[in-house]
C-alpha cells in the first residue's frame, strides 16, 4: 500500500472544497454520545484510504469537521466513521437517518505505515475515542494476519458506559489472532473486567522485543505521556512508536493554518506521527 | 538592465487604456493615508504614495469569499464551485507586497492547488513600483531582503525621475550614497517624471510594448539606474540585529524565553496584526443558508492565529490558550516556519503589524530583545 503518497482529493468543478456525496447505509448507537455511521459513495467508488487517515464530513448548511476513518481499507465497499456529538456538525450528524446523504472530502492526511509493521510484533494501546482511528489498523491486521507477528491490543475507557465497539471487543476477546485486554478507570457494579488506568494492563504483557515490535498509542495527550513512558521503559526505540494527533482543522489540505503544531501541518504530515518526530514538536503533546 | 523607459504621463495613458480590459486597483489617497482601491481612471491613482495601509492581498484572497454554492434536492445535494476570473491589474505594488504575493502564490499552489486563489492570480497583471528609499519609519524590509523584487511582477517601474527630486529636497540626498534619506520618511515622495521599466513576464512585455508609448533606454538611463540602486542601498538601514537567515536559529534558542510572556501581557489578542499582514493566509470555513434553508454557500473568511479560539478543539481544549504561545506562534511562522515550508520569507518587513498594534508590540523589538538574551 502506498503510504507516502497523499491522495489528491478530486477537484470537483474546480474547487478542492466541494465534497463528494455519500449515503449513510447504517447507523449504530455505540454509547450515549458516540454513533457508528456506515457510508458509501453514491457513485460506488471505494474510499481507498490507509489506516489512520481521516475525512472531512459535511452537512451542507451546517458545516464540516474532520473524522477518522475507523474501518479498514480491506473491507472495501463501505467505510465507517465513529462520531461523538460535541457541537454543531456532529450533533446534526446524530439526527440523520440511514439513507441520508452527507458530503465527504478525502481520504486526507497520512496514516500508519503498515508496510513497516509487516513481519513485526504489534502492540496497540488505545484510550477513549482513540480506539476509533486505530480500529482501521486493528481490522487491517486481523484481515492480513499472516503478515504480522504477535498482536497485543490494550484499551482503556473512563467508565464502562463509555466503552466503544462492544461487538468488536467480544470478537477480539475470543479471537486467537489478538491478545486483547480492556480496563476502565471507574468501574460500576456490573463491571466484572479489569479496572485502573490503561498503563496497569502493561503488567500482563509478555516481554517486548525492542527490535521487532512496533507500538501504536492513540488517546488523550495525558494518557499518551504515561503510556509512552511504559513503552520507552521497555526499550522500544522512538522510531517504532506511532501516535495520532488531534487539532482543530478547517481545510484539511495544508492551507488554513488551524491544525499547525509548531512547524507541522497535522492535516498534511499527520495525523499519524512517529514519536521521534513529536519530540521536536513542543506543542504536540501539550 | 532596463527594458524600456516611460514617462509618468505616458504610463497613466497606458493604464487608462488598460482600464477598458481590466479592473484597475491601485493606491488612492484618503486623507493623509493611502489604500489600494478600485479606480475608473488612472488619474485617480496616486503613485507618489509612501505606503498603503493594507497590502493588496484582499484583491487576490478576499476577506470573505464563496467557495461553492449548493442546493439540497430531495435529500441529495448539488454543488457548484465559485471561481473568479475577472481580469484585474494591480498598479503600483511595492517590492514588499510583491514578495508577499509570491508567498501567497507558493502557498496556494503547493500540494493541493487552490483554484479560488490561483484563478484570480492568473487573471491579475501586477505592475510593481520600486521604492527609492524607506517608505516610512519602523519598516525592516531590507532586513528581510524584500525591499527588492526579482519575481512576482509583470512589469516593474523604477522611479528614476524621482531620485533627483528627493535628493534636491534634502541635504546630500541622491548624490551622496552615504547620506541616506534626509527628507522626513513619512512624507510621500514627489511624483516621478519618468520610470525605468523592467519586464517580469511576457504578458507584461506585451502590454507595455503594444502601444509604442515607451522608449528604448539610453546609456544615461542605465547609469541613472545604477545611481538609483546605489542611493537606494544607502538609504535603507538595518533595523534587526540578526540577519534574516539567522533568525530561525535565534528562534530555536528562544522557545522558552520569558520574553513571550512578558510581551504578550500587553497583547489584546485582537488579531489586528494578522488582519494587516500581507503574508497572513489562514482562514476559517463556514456555511450560510438562504431563506429556503435548502440552498446556501460554503464560504471562507480570513482568520488570525492571535485570536484566542484559533486552536481550540472539542473538550474543550485549546492548544494555544495563552497569548504568549500565540505571539510566539506568529513570530515563529513569520521568521522561521513559513520559510521552512516554502523557501520564501514569511515576513516582508512592512511593519504593518507593528503599526496596527494598539499595544505597541513590535516585531523588530522582539527580534532585537531575543538577540540580546541569546
Ligand atoms: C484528524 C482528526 C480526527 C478526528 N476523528 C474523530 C473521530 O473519529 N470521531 C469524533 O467524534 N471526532 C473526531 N475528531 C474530532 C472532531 O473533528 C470534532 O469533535 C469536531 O470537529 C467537532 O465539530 P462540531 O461542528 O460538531 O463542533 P463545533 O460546534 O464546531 O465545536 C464544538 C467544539 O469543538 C471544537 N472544534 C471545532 N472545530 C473543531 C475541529 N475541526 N476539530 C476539533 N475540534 C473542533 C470547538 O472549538 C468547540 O470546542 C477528529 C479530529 C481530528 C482533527
Ligand atoms: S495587533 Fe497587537 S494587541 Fe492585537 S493581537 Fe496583534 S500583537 Fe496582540
Ligand atoms: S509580519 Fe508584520 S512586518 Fe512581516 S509581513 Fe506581516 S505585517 Fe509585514
Ligand atoms: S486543517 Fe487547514 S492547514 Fe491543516
Amino acid at each position: 500500500m502506498a503510504m507516502t503518497t497523499q491522495a489528491t482529493p478530486p477537484t470537483a468543478g474546480g474547487s478542492l472544497y466541494i465534497p463528494t456525496p455519500a449515503r449513510i447505509r447504517a447507523i449504530e448507537d455505540l454509547t450515549e454520545f458516540e454513533r457508528l455511521f456506515e457510508l458509501e459513495f453514491l457513485d460506488g467508488h471505494p474510499l481507498g484510504h490507509d489506516p489512520g487517515q481521516f475525512v472531512q464530513v459535511s452537512v451542507l448548511g451546517i458545516g464540516e469537521c474532520p473524522i477518522s476513518i475507523c474501518s479498514s481499507p480491506t473491507r472495501q465497499e463501505t467505510f465507517e466513521l465513529c462520531i461523538r456529538r460535541v457541537g454543531n456538525v456532529t450533533n446534526h450528524l446524530h439526527t440523520l437517518e440511514p439513507g441520508a446523504i452527507v458530503g465527504i472530502r478525502g481520504p486526507l492526511g497520512h496514516g500508519f505505515d503498515v508496510s513497516e509493521m509487516h513481519g513485526k510484533d504489534v502492540l496497540i494501546v488505545a484510550g477513549g475515542l482513540g480506539l476509533a482511528p486505530v480500529r482501521s489498523l486493528i481490522q487491517y491486521i486481523l484481515d492480513e494476519r499472516s503478515r504480522f507477528g504477535r498482536f497485543d491490543l490494550l484499551y482503556g475507557a473512563r467508565e464502562p458506559k463509555e466503552i466503544l465497539f462492544k461487538d468488536d471487543l467480544t470478537e477480539w476477546r475470543e479471537s486467537a489472532d489478538v491478545d486483547f485486554h480492556v480496563t476502565v478507570d471507574r468501574p460500576d457494579e456490573q463491571w466484572r473486567g479489569k479496572s485502573g488506568v490503561v498503563t496497569t494492563l502493561f503488567k500482563g504483557l509478555p516481554k517486548l522485543d525492542p527490535a521487532e515490535t512496533m507500538v501504536v498509542i492513540v488517546g488523550p495527550p495525558i494518557m499518551f505521556k504515561f503510556v509512552v513512558l511504559e513503552v520507552l521503559a521497555r526499550r522500544i526505540p522512538q522510531h517504532s512508536i506511532y501516535c495520532s494527533l488531534e487539532r482543530r482543522m478547517k481545510c484539511g489540505i495544508g492551507k488554513c493554518g488551524h491544525c499547525q503544531a509548531n512547524n507541522v501541518y497535522v492535516c498534511m504530515d499527520g495525523p499519524v506521527f512517529k514519536y521521534g518526530r513529536l519530540k521536536a514538536m513542543r506543542e504536540a503533546l501539550e | 538592465m532596463l527594458d524600456r523607459m516611460i514617462t509618468h504621463s505616458a504610463f497613466l495613458e497606458l493604464v487608462d487604456e488598460l482600464a477598458g480590459k481590466r479592473r484597475i486597483i491601485g493606491p488612492v489617497a484618503r486623507g493623509e493615508r493611502f489604500f489600494y482601491e478600485e479606480v475608473e481612471r488612472a488619474g485617480a491613482l496616486d503613485l507618489a504614495f509612501n505606503y498603503c495601509v493594507y497590502g493588496p492581498r484582499a484583491f487576490l484572497f478576499p476577506p470573505t469569499e464563496t467557495l461553492f454554492t449548493f442546493q439540497q434536492i430531495e435529500g441529495r445535494f448539488a454543488a457548484e464551485a465559485v471561481v473568479e476570473d475577472r481580469p484585474t491589474a494591480l498598479v503600483g505594488v511595492h517590492p514588499c507586497d510583491i514578495n508577499a504575493i509570491r508567498l501567497l502564490d507558493r502557498v496556494f499552489e503547493k500540494d493541493h492547488p487552490d483554484e479560488h486563489y490561483l484563478s484570480r492570480r492568473r487573471n491579475t497583471l501586477i505592475i510593481g513600483l520600486d521604492c527609492p528609499r524607506p517608505c516610512t519609519d519602523g519598516i525592516f524590509c531590507s532586513d528581510m531582503k524584500t525591499n527588492e523584487a526579482t519575481e512576482g511582477f509583470d512589469v516593474m517601474l523604477f522611479p528614476l525621475g524621482a531620485v533627483q527630486e528627493v535628493g534636491a529636497s534634502g541635504k546630500g540626498g541622491g548624490g551622496d550614497p552615504q547620506a541616506g534619506p534626509s527628507v522626513r520618511a513619512d512624507e510621500p515622495p514627489a511624483a516621478p517624471s519618468q520610470y525605468g521599466v523592467v519586464f517580469g513576464t511576457p504578458t507584461g512585455r506585451e502590454w507595455l510594448l503594444y502601444s509604442h508609448k515607451s522608449t528604448v533606454p539610453t546609456a544615461a538611463d542605465e547609469r541613472a539606474l545604477e545611481q538609483y540602486h546605489r542611493s537606494k542601498a544607502a538609504a535603507f538601514r538595518r533595523a534587526i540585529k540578526t540577519p534574516s537567515e539567522d533568525l530561525p536559529a535565534l528562534l530555536d534558542r528562544s522557545y522558552d524565553s520569558l520574553l513571550w510572556e512578558a510581551t504578550a501581557r500587553r497583547c489584546y489578542s485582537c488579531g489586528s496584526c494578522n488582519l494587516s499582514c500581507p503574508t497572513c493566509y489562514c482562514f476559517n470555513i463556514y456555511d450560510e443558508l438562504d431563506m429556503t434553508l435548502a440552498a446556501g454557500e460554503r464560504k471562507r473568511e480570513w482568520d488570525g492565529c492571535q485570536l484566542p479560539k484559533f486552536a481550540e478543539v472539542a473538550g474543550p481544549h485549546n492548544f494555544r490558550a495563552k497569548a504568549a504561545s500565540r505571539l510566539r506562534h506568529r513570530i515563529y511562522r513569520k521568521a522561521k516556519w513559513v520559510r521552512e515550508q516554502t523557501d520564501l520569507p514569511g515576513c516582508v518587513g512592512c511593519a504593518r503589524c507593528d503599526r496596527a498594534c494598539t499595544a505597541k508590540i513590535s516585531s523588530v523589538e522582539i527580534y532585537n530583545q531575543l538577540a540580546e538574551e541569546a
